[in-house]
């Protein structure tokens, strides 16, 4: 069994004037055996400090660190039965594929080198690199070599994997190829893993849970659609969705949102859930912006068309409100095969079910988007 | 064991706790060879500073007693080698700047800019690295004497500037024959560092319409200034310390232009033997000037191994 | 004018041609963008426009002048590279006034009002007296655009400036600087291997593949009308679907399911065998099975087939599924497929999958060439407008 477990764990760096960086503040998650946990956030989020915390490459400051009720904090790397894919491989580049794979299995094991020379042997069928095990890794492209890197981490059986942001080196064909095949190969193997990414659609795709930190501090931690549809601030709302969500800033004047260029009724059992909060801002999703439809009523608006993205299968359109301020921009989803462009006019609808309200000052979600009541979704959006 | 924020207060139970046989051991051996390299350099200075009696009575390294101190070889030695200080100084200086200068001139050209030949003149370059002082030594006095005497022609000019005397224009010869022994080896040195730059930064400045020429003034140089600590002070070294083109060219511990390894050998001496504390002390003071050198530039120097490393 | 014509551009290193005979016309003001995957020859390409490489054979054309044979400093063109390459030692106003120091015609002081000039438009004003090494990624690449820019070039040069970015910089920067291009309406090529970046910015894109031209056009042609299967792979995200198969008579015969193929599909395949089905994944319409009795398979019509769910990935706006045929539930996916995002799947599930005949491409599986690609209807989809 591989739970590990983080108790208020703190990691702090004393800079160069004496004064104190805190890169992680009292951060708490408790990872099940098995499954795979994102972080994420922007760079400098404190997200590698983690993991590497986890790995026993940097000490931790305060808190305690767990795997089941074995206390990891003062335990050497070596020691902790983890393995590690790092961003850039850290490969051996004088060992070949195989040596690169058995090295671990030789120093920490007392297994004989038929057995060492088997499990190697499977890891790379189920990798698919078979072939490249006596080349060194000067010859093998950045898609091989993830692949020996994750190779030397599976061989070694450990209670848990961290990945430190391992698909971020590859082509962006190759880095979502990977994704599906790195999600299989957990599952497949079954082992507690703890990735890293400053990527949204990583974490997105790849976690049963996401936890998402900004400056130090855990955000949230909730199953990839519950961050998505339920965030609990106004960070976590803008970072996990690509395109990103729209916030508009405004205040409440009785039941009445007042944005930049806009007014928007609330009812009132969404007036109920905003408290004594004046100052608020305004989210929705660009798939949720209605564009263009014959709808009248008082969540319509008139808008321009700035700019169109076009993505394919679908286009990322730039509006601003015709009445509004020329630098606030937002932006909605439309199928890739309407024809919109730069300098249209047309109109804009913002469906109340589909608002996040947040407060203005703290940041906090006081209501989220209303998902239809299926059981389902509720499932699949609860943890 | 958990990790505990430092407070200040010093914890003896915890000190104890981190002793263990192998720290005692590592601290042994630091200690050791500290003694081995260290010992040599005490024992010259303590000779130094005493008188002839002393040295003959007392061991090696223990300190001059009572009368046995004396600063009277230290004066003797400065006065024996004022003169030639000032030779060898006006001598390395403009001959290390000249050989870092060109040798970072010639890396970059050899290294950042890509032309036809190129590896054929690195080839020559690296071979000049080879070359041994002994193998020159009579070509290059026959060159400097008899064919191109440049010191003669030169007299007159250089007696004229203040502070200079004629015979200092024999140092000339010297300081040229220094910078072309000197610029493939920095060359090298240089290489090496320039090939750890990226080539973007050539690149972009080729394309913001800088001539080759400015690129290297302008961006390459700047940011060379690691490197030119480095290798600034390991070319001093050596043509400061150098005996045997001195030898050559300036021929003898008496000529008045005379730098200072040429004097050393001959200080001290007499029919009566070899006046050790007088030796020691010119020993120290003739490495003087390198070790303000290292002083100096000791950050440059440690920047730049990172940066080669 | 900032026109690029490449007429027959080749680049040989050693034994390895990195650029095969590439003819290419760009128009002034035209954002182009070269994609393809690393080692395709765009990069290369880029460098021969900036002069940093010279070509083996063929010609190279900026606005009417032959450059073959002109040094970069005399070009008229200015290069953002992937490391920003900003001189270490200067500061952020002497990066982007270096540049101008050689351009004629400019006294001191209109130098140094055109760099804050420069600076106000890309925000990065107050940064002026910084050096490189003090700045956040984002900021340093805002200068390399700056130097850039401040030289009002003929020609932009862009090598993958956005990929040391995250991913949410990325996205915005990429918007910024489509923004930037339209008003300063310069000539752009832009590099990059990811087909976002390409479908998103360009007015027209070269996709290249070792070395040679696969097509220029317009995102949206690249995207629904793919010269060959090397485009279509390329171009989309998730990637296009295809299956490999033969022709029996009017029947498309894959390894798992048979499709009939409709009139003007037959009409544009002819005589060929060996084909290549493909479906772009938000094509394929998904319906939860009601049951996974396998007699009920009988009730599939021509265009659908059961499929088992074999890896579902969340995006929140949509879902991809991976999904494979029933009796074949190998590790190789056999399609990918879009749902939106709250039509929620489970892995495991049993579905029906139906391939719409309107929107499938086909493809001469020995060539690849494209001989039918799917129809759309100009007029259909119309978001209607209010003028």
């Amino acid at each position: 069994m591989a739970r590990l477990t983080l108790d208020d764990v703190t990691k702090v760096y004393t800079d160069e004037g004496g004064g104190d960086i805190v890169a992680v503040e009292e951060i708490s998650l408790d990872i099940d055996d098995g499954e795979f946990l994102v972080l994420v956030g922007p760079s400098g989020c404190g997200k590698s400090t983690t993991l590497r915390m986890m790995a026993g490459l940097e000490t931790v400051t305060e808190g305690e660190l767990r795997l089941e009720d074995r206390v990891l904090n003062g335990v050497s790397a070596q020691d902790r039965d983890i393995a590690m894919v790092f961003q850039s491989y850290a490969l051996y580049p004088h060992k070949s594929v195989r040596g690169n794979m058995s090295f671990g299995l030789e120093e920490s094991t007392d297994l004989p080198d038929d057995e060492i020379r088997q499990r190697v042997e499977e890891t790379t069928d189920m990798l698919g690199i078979s072939d490249l095990l006596d080349r060194k890794p000067g010859q093998l492209s950045g898609g091989q070599q993830q692949r020996v890197a994750l190779g030397r981490a599976i061989v070694r059986d450990p209670e848990v994997f961290l990945m430190d942001e391992p698909l971020s080196n590859l082509d962006a064909k190759l880095r979502a190829e990977m994704r599906t095949e790195l999600q299989r190969l957990q599952g497949e193997l079954g082992v507690t893993t703890v990735y890293v990414t400053h990527d949204q659609t990583e974490a997105m795709t790849m976690g049963d849970r996401v936890a998402v930190l900004d400056d130090g501090e855990l955000q949230q931690v909730g199953t990839p659609l519950d961050c998505y549809h339920r965030p609990n601030n106004l960070f976590v709302a803008g970072f996990i969705g690509e395109p990103s969500m729209n916030f508009f800033d405004g205040s409440l004047s009785g039941d009445t949102f007042r944005g930049d260029g806009f007014d928007y009724p609330l009812s009132g059992a969404t007036r109920d859930q905003l408290g004594g909060a004046s100052g608020l801002t305004l989210g929705i999703r660009p798939e949720d912006v209605t564009v263009g439809e014959r709808r009248s009523g008082q969540r319509t608006f008139d808008a321009e068309v700035v700019v169109v993205e076009p993505q394919g299968n679908e286009n990322t359109v730039h509006l601003r409100f015709v009445d509004g301020d020329e630098g606030t921009q937002f932006t909605a989803t439309t199928t890739g095969q309407s024809r919109v462009e730069a300098g249209d006019r047309t109109t804009v609808s913002f469906p109340e079910d589909a608002i996040h309200l947040f407060d203005g000052e703290t940041g906090d979600a006081l209501k989220n988007r209303e998902l239809p009541s299926n059981r389902a979704i509720d499932a699949f959006v609860s943890n | 064991m958990s990790q505990s924020s430092s407070t200040g207060s010093f914890d003896v139970a915890s000190l104890v706790e981190d002793v263990n046989l192998r720290r005692v051991a590592q601290y042994a051996l630091v200690v050791f060879f500290l003694g081995f390299f260290l010992v040599p350099l005490e024992t010259g200075i303590m000779t130094a500073i005493k008188t002839n009696e002393s040295v003959a009575r007392s061991l090696p390294f223990a300190p001059p007693v009572g009368e046995g101190f004396t600063l009277g070889n230290i004066q003797f030695a400065l006065e024996q080698l004022s003169g030639s200080f000032f030779n060898s100084l006006i001598m390395s200086i403009p001959a290390t700047i000249g050989s870092v200068l060109f040798g970072s001139m010639a890396a970059y050209g050899l290294t950042m800019v890509n032309w036809r030949a190129q590896m054929g003149m690195l080839m020559l370059f690296v071979v000049g690295v080879f070359v041994p002082y002994q193998a020159v030594l009579v070509p290059l006095a026959r060159f400097w004497n008899n064919i191109f005497p440049l010191a003669r022609m030169l007299e007159p000019m250089v007696a004229s500037i203040p502070f200079f005397q004629g015979y200092h224009a024999e140092l000339v010869p010297l300081v040229i024959t220094h910078i072309a022994y000197g610029i493939p080896i920095c060359t090298i040195l240089f290489r090496s560092y320039y090939q750890s730059l990226p080539n973007s930064l050539v690149e972009a400045g080729k394309i913001d319409g800088a001539s080759i020429t400015k690129i290297y003034r302008r961006v390459i140089l700047p940011i060379s200034k690691p490197m030119f600590g480095v290798v600034f002070i390991y070319q001093f070294t050596q043509i400061y310390n150098e005996f045997l083109f001195a030898f050559t060219l300036v021929t003898g511990s008496d000529a008045p232009a005379a730098p200072v390894t040429l004097v050393l050998p001959a200080i001290g001496a007499s029919t009566s033997g070899i006046d050790f504390g007088i030796r020691m002390s010119a020993a120290f003071l003739a490495a003087v000037p390198t070790l303000i050198l290292y002083v100096a530039f000791a950050e440059q120097f440690a920047k730049g191994l990172r940066t080669e490393a | 004018m900032g026109q690029i014509r490449l007429t027959d551009l080749t680049k040989r290193f050693g034994d390895t041609v990195a650029v095969d005979d590439l003819s290419l016309d760009i128009d002034d003001e035209e954002f182009l963008v070269l994609v393809g995957p690393s080692g395709c020859g765009k990069s290369t390409t880029l460098r021969m426009l900036a002069g940093l490489e010279t070509p083996t054979s063929g010609d190279i054309y900026i606005g009417g002048d032959h450059m073959n044979y002109r040094v970069p400093q005399n070009r008229d063109i200015a290069m953002v590279f992937q490391d920003y390459a900003l001189y270490p030692h200067m500061t952020v106003r002497q990066n982007i006034r270096f540049g101008l120091e050689e351009e004629e015609g400019y006294t001191s002081e209109e130098r140094d009002e055109r760099v804050v000039e420069v600076a106000e438009t890309l925000g990065i004003a107050d940064l002026l007296d910084r050096k490189p090494d003090e700045l956040s990624g984002g900021q340093q690449q805002r200068v390399a655009l700056g130097r850039a820019i401040v030289r009002d070039p003929e020609v932009f040069l862009m090598d993958e400036p956005l990929s040391n970015l995250d991913a949410k910089l990325r996205a915005e920067m990429r918007t910024e600087l489509q923004n930037l291009q339209d008003q300063l309406a310069v000539t752009t090529v832009y590099v990059t291997h990811n087909q976002t970046e390409a479908m998103t910015m360009a007015d027209r894109i070269a996709v290249m593949d070792d070395g040679e031209l696969q097509q220029v056009a317009s995102p949206f042609e690249c995207y629904h009308e793919p010269n060959n299967l090397f485009v279509a792979e390329f171009i989309g995200e998730p990637m296009i679907n295809l299956i490999r198969g033969t022709r029996s008579e009017s029947t498309f015969v894959g390894e798992h399911f048979s499709y009939p193929l409709d009139a003007d599909v037959l009409e544009s395949v002819g005589g060929r065998e060996d084909l290549v089905l493909g479906i772009r994944p938000e094509d394929i319409e998904v319906v939860d099975a009601t049951t996974d009795d396998t007699a009920a398979d009988d009730a599939l019509g021509d265009h659908e087939l059961r499929m088992d769910v074999t890896v579902v990935e969340p995006h929140g706006d949509q879902n991809v599924l991976h999904l494979s045929h029933p009796d074949q539930p190998s590790a190789d996916d056999a399609l990918q497929a879009v749902t939106a995002g709250m039509h929620l799947v489970t892995r495991g599930d049993r579905v029906t999958v139906t391939i719409p005949p309107d929107k499938i491409h086909v493809f001469d599986a020995e060539t690849g060439t494209a001989v039918h690609n799917r129809r759309h209807d100009q007029e259909a989809d119309f978001t209607q407008l209010e003028q």
